[in-house]
């Protein structure tokens, strides 16, 4: 299959001034079309600075290495008035924080209308309507009164049905969705989640969580980060059922299903990582070479682990 | 010249003003009001700035002058910060009847323009420098009550102060030990803006006569040389010194309150690397 | 206000005070009536522009003040609109930038300009550009000539460029920190990143969102400094003899005019308050969530 995005040797750094962040550390990553691949870590991995990275969104303070290449193009080396272009037409972008992500004095319809607008899909005349179908589309009963209402009149997840419509407009190939359920509650989070598999059927899907079971739900193909790296990687049900990585397998057996049994100690600091693998201090098969070696990724057929144990 | 200089250049500054205003009479030859040399000579070796109208030194002036500046800027911003920590910590922590009755209050008082109250007020009772610079404390203080309201509402909010509660602390405990340092940034930040604005003020309001114009203060100096008509004649010492000074200060206080609001508000900042 | 007033009253016009006229006074201004009684009949004459004599110019207060307003609003008006305007301006464009050395540059210039105290930029204007460059005039508002040619408009004006580019100066230097620090905050929020993820070009993102959401902390600010206008500005008036409200209170200070610095007092505290109601229901009108009763 064709990739879509080809992401090769991404590595993001923040500069402060007292020291040096490393939120991505030379990841690889290919994401097919068509592609449902869910990006899983616990919080600070660096998963969402990948995603941001994709859409161009990182900060000015950002170091940006490697290649990103979407269509024959390199999108880290892409000027701003074409990244303006693809943004919201064509990689669209699922927020994490539903109240916050939305201009509290805009009407909703008119934040729905406005990546139509910009990126001239439609006719002018036909964006409000084109607005009013979509609100309709994610769930909302009255999607001409909704339009005219304002962010903070709606609930956690008919705001989230928002920032999906708002993603949706432009009918993008690929949509990137941050956490998308984050906050929301159990059966909310449900007719979302069943929303987002509808609406990306035929899409394109990089899913940024650290919810598996949302994970197991909407994707097919799964990548786990751990400490700015890609620690294990293949098809959801494979990798679900048999994790290789013993991080991965850590992070089923401290699900509630499993007995909730809790990593030890804590993921390494961004601006401190240690030499050889960073896993190595957690993990309960670590030998003595994987304290001064970092270890590379290893194939096993349609899987990849970054372990010494599988080398 | 990076921000971290300029805060040491600010402070010592600030601490050659306070200097210079304690240890007045170790470095002045003649007092303030003392008729010491012919009027309007220019700066020489008897007398360091030259002489006003009258005759006096304006070295001297300006240096006993920078007491009672100092002191009402000072004294003023003091008690304003004091009475709305006190006030404001106080009202954020016991919520209730007693933060609704407050906060009323204030609210009627917030619209009350300070400047010209305290123009009635000294017209009506003429009081001395003192007696202004408390009574501008405590209208100062109106505002920051607010500020530091809101602050304490936020704080306690939070889980340690429940934790301190459950412990048994009593209520002046936690209000003295946990708040407070807490609020301190806020407070340190506005005692440095008040000094600012308040002595600012208290030089203008001199400059207007609010007080006995007999004082001497740096604003009665540039008033006095002014509408002597100070400049026409081309008397630069007489006019330049006392208002050379209040910049100095002025702006040695505002560089240090901003540095303060740069540290403890991140968002203000103006320095990014 | 606490104190006699009639005998205040009286005792700056005589030293002496012969009883009967004492108690003639107090029966007339309605002094011997209970204190309750004496408050209303106050607020009936506080409503009906009878706000007491002035003990120095001996005309009522209340046509005084009005008469000098006028004069303040000349200079009050554009350098306050002026003011607003620039300081907006250069608050959102600077905050739009901040951190950049331009940014940088327009900040500390400002936090000089404010820190140098208004009167002292005043006198300083007036020493360069009155005195020695004799650019303008030396103070007051209009020239000697009006007594051969009558008030003359332009004449006025030229009176007025200083002092109104001095009060504009300082005006806006407020404006642009709380603009500044308003756009700065608006530019950390989420949905300014929702609106790059969609495509928004800078110049989009600015106009669509960012500015709409900035000026609202404006809209509370410009309505007070609009009150504010009518205290006149005490310093510029002062230093410039302009005959407004400002100069009216120095005078009024000097010369212990207890009755016209009350009005004045009332003058502004009316005033103020009426901004406070006015900001609140301006901010109402604009922002939905208060409108919709939500906690900003």
């Amino acid at each position: 299959m064709m990739s879509l995005i080809s992401i090769a040797g991404l590595s993001v750094r923040f500069a402060t001034r007292s020291e040096c962040v490393r939120a991505v550390d030379t990841v690889d990553l290919e994401i097919a079309r068509g592609d449902h691949l869910a990006l899983i870590g616990e919080s600070g991995c660096g998963k969402t600075v990948l995603g941001m990275a994709v859409m161009g969104l990182l900060p000015e303070n950002a170091l940006i290495r490697g290649t990103i290449r979407y269509r024959e193009r390199d999108l880290l080396q892409a000027e701003d008035a074409e990244m303006q272009r693809i943004r919201g037409k064509e990689i669209a972008m699922i927020m994490q924080n539903t109240a916050s992500s939305l201009n509290p004095v805009i009407p909703v319809g008119i934040q729905v209308s406005e990546p139509i607008l910009l990126h001239r899909i439609l006719p002018a005349k036909a964006v409000q309507a084109e607005a009013i179908r979509l609100l309709g589309a994610m769930g909302f009963d009255l999607p001409e009164r909704a339009a005219c209402r304002y962010p903070h009149e709606f609930s956690g997840g008919m705001q989230e049905r928002i920032l999906v419509a708002i993603a949706l407009a432009c009918r993008p190939d690929i949509v990137i969705a941050d956490e998308p359920t984050s906050g929301l509650d159990a059966e909310v989070k449900s007719q979302i989640l069943h929303l987002i598999k509808k609406q990306m059927a035929d899409r394109t899907l990089l899913l940024i969580t650290h919810d598996l079971g949302t994970a197991r739900f909407l994707c097919t193909r799964v990548a786990v980060m751990y400490a700015g790296e890609i620690v294990e990687e293949g098809p959801a049900h494979d990798l679900l059922s048999l994790p290789l990585h013993p991080y991965t397998q850590g992070l089923l057996a401290s699900l509630p299903s499993a007995g909730l049994h809790p990593i030890p100690g804590m993921s390494p600091s961004p601006s401190h990582l240690p030499d050889g693998c960073r896993f190595c201090s957690r993990c309960p098969s670590a030998t003595a070479r994987c304290s001064t070696e970092h270890p590379r990724m290893s194939v096993r057929g349609a899987r990849r682990v970054r372990c010494f144990h599988y080398a | 010249m990076s921000r971290k200089m300029i805060l040491r250049v600010s402070v010592a500054v600030l601490c050659v003003y306070f200097v210079i205003a304690i240890c007045a009479p170790l470095f002045t030859p003649f007092g303030p009001a003392e008729i010491s040399g012919k009027p309007l000579q220019p700066p020489g070796n008897d007398h360091l700035l030259g002489t006003n109208d009258l005759g006096q030194d304006i070295f001297c002036q300006l240096v006993y002058g920078a007491r009672i500046t100092l002191l009402f800027g000072f004294c003023s911003a003091l008690l304003s910060v004091l009475i709305s920590t006190t006030v404001g910590i106080v009202i954020g922590y016991y919520g209730g009847f007693v933060d609704e009755f407050v906060s009323r209050c204030i609210d009627i008082l917030v619209p009350i323009p300070m400047f010209p109250l305290l123009i009635v007020l000294t017209a009506f009772f003429s009081p001395g420098v003192l007696q202004i610079s408390l009574l501008m404390g405590v209208l100062g203080s109106i505002h920051g009550i607010r500020i530091i309201r809101s602050q304490v509402l936020s704080l306690a909010q939070t889980s340690f102060v429940e934790g301190a509660r459950a412990i048994g602390a009593s209520d002046f405990h936690i209000m003295s030990r946990h708040i407070l340092p807490n609020v301190m940034p806020v407070v340190m930040v506005k005692f440095v803006s008040q000094s600012q604005h308040l002595l600012v003020m208290g030089v203008g309001l001199s400059f207007i006569g609010l007080w006995d114009t007999t004082t001497v203060d740096w604003g009665t100096m540039i008033q006095n040389s002014y509408s002597s008509g100070g400049m026409a004649l081309g008397l630069w010492w007489w006019l330049l010194p006392p208002g050379i000074a209040v910049i100095g200060i002025s702006l040695a206080l505002a560089m240090i309150g901003y540095s303060f609001e740069e540290k403890f508000n991140p968002r203000v900042g103006v320095n990014r690397i | 206000m606490p104190g006699d007033y009639i005998t205040n009253y009286l005792l700056s016009l005589t030293n002496h005070l012969p009883k009967e006229a004492v108690d003639q006074f107090y029966h007339q201004f309605g002094l011997d009536l209970p204190l309750t009684e004496q408050y209303v009949l106050y607020l009936s004459n506080i409503m009906q522009g009878e706000w007491g004599y002035s003990y120095a110019y001996s005309v009522p207060v209340f046509s005084l003040i009005m008469e000098k307003l006028s004069w303040s609003l000349i200079l009050l008006l554009p350098a306050t609109v002026l003011g607003i305007l620039i300081g907006t301006v250069l608050g959102a464009w600077s905050g739009w930038k901040s951190g950049g050395k331009k940014d940088l540059a327009v900040f500390n210039l400002m936090i000089v300009i404010r820190a140098i105290p208004e009167f002292w930029w005043a006198i300083m204007a007036v020493v360069v550009f009155a005195f020695y460059l004799k650019w303008f005039p030396l103070g007051g508002y209009t020239s000697i000539d009006i007594l051969y040619t009558g008030l003359s408009i332009p004449d006025v004006l030229y009176h007025a460029v200083l002092p109104v580019s001095l009060m504009t100066f300082f005006i806006a230097t407020g404006n642009y920190y709380v603009m500044r620090n308003s756009m700065i905050s608006v530019i950390g929020e989420e949905y300014i990143t929702t609106a790059r993820a969609k495509g928004l070009d800078e110049r989009g993102i600015l106009w669509n969102h960012a500015l709409k959401n900035a000026l609202l902390p404006m809209i509370t600010i410009t309505t007070f400094q609009f009150a504010a206008i009518i205290m006149g500005n005490v310093f510029i008036e002062t230093v410039f003899s302009w005959p407004g409200v400002g100069l009216l209170t120095t005078e009024a200070l000097r010369l212990r005019d207890l009755p016209l610095l009350e009005g004045i007092f009332l003058l502004d505290t009316l005033f103020s308050i009426t901004a406070m109601l006015a900001a609140d229901v301006l901010c109402s009108l604009i922002d939905p969530r208060i409108r919709m009763g939500e906690d900003v």
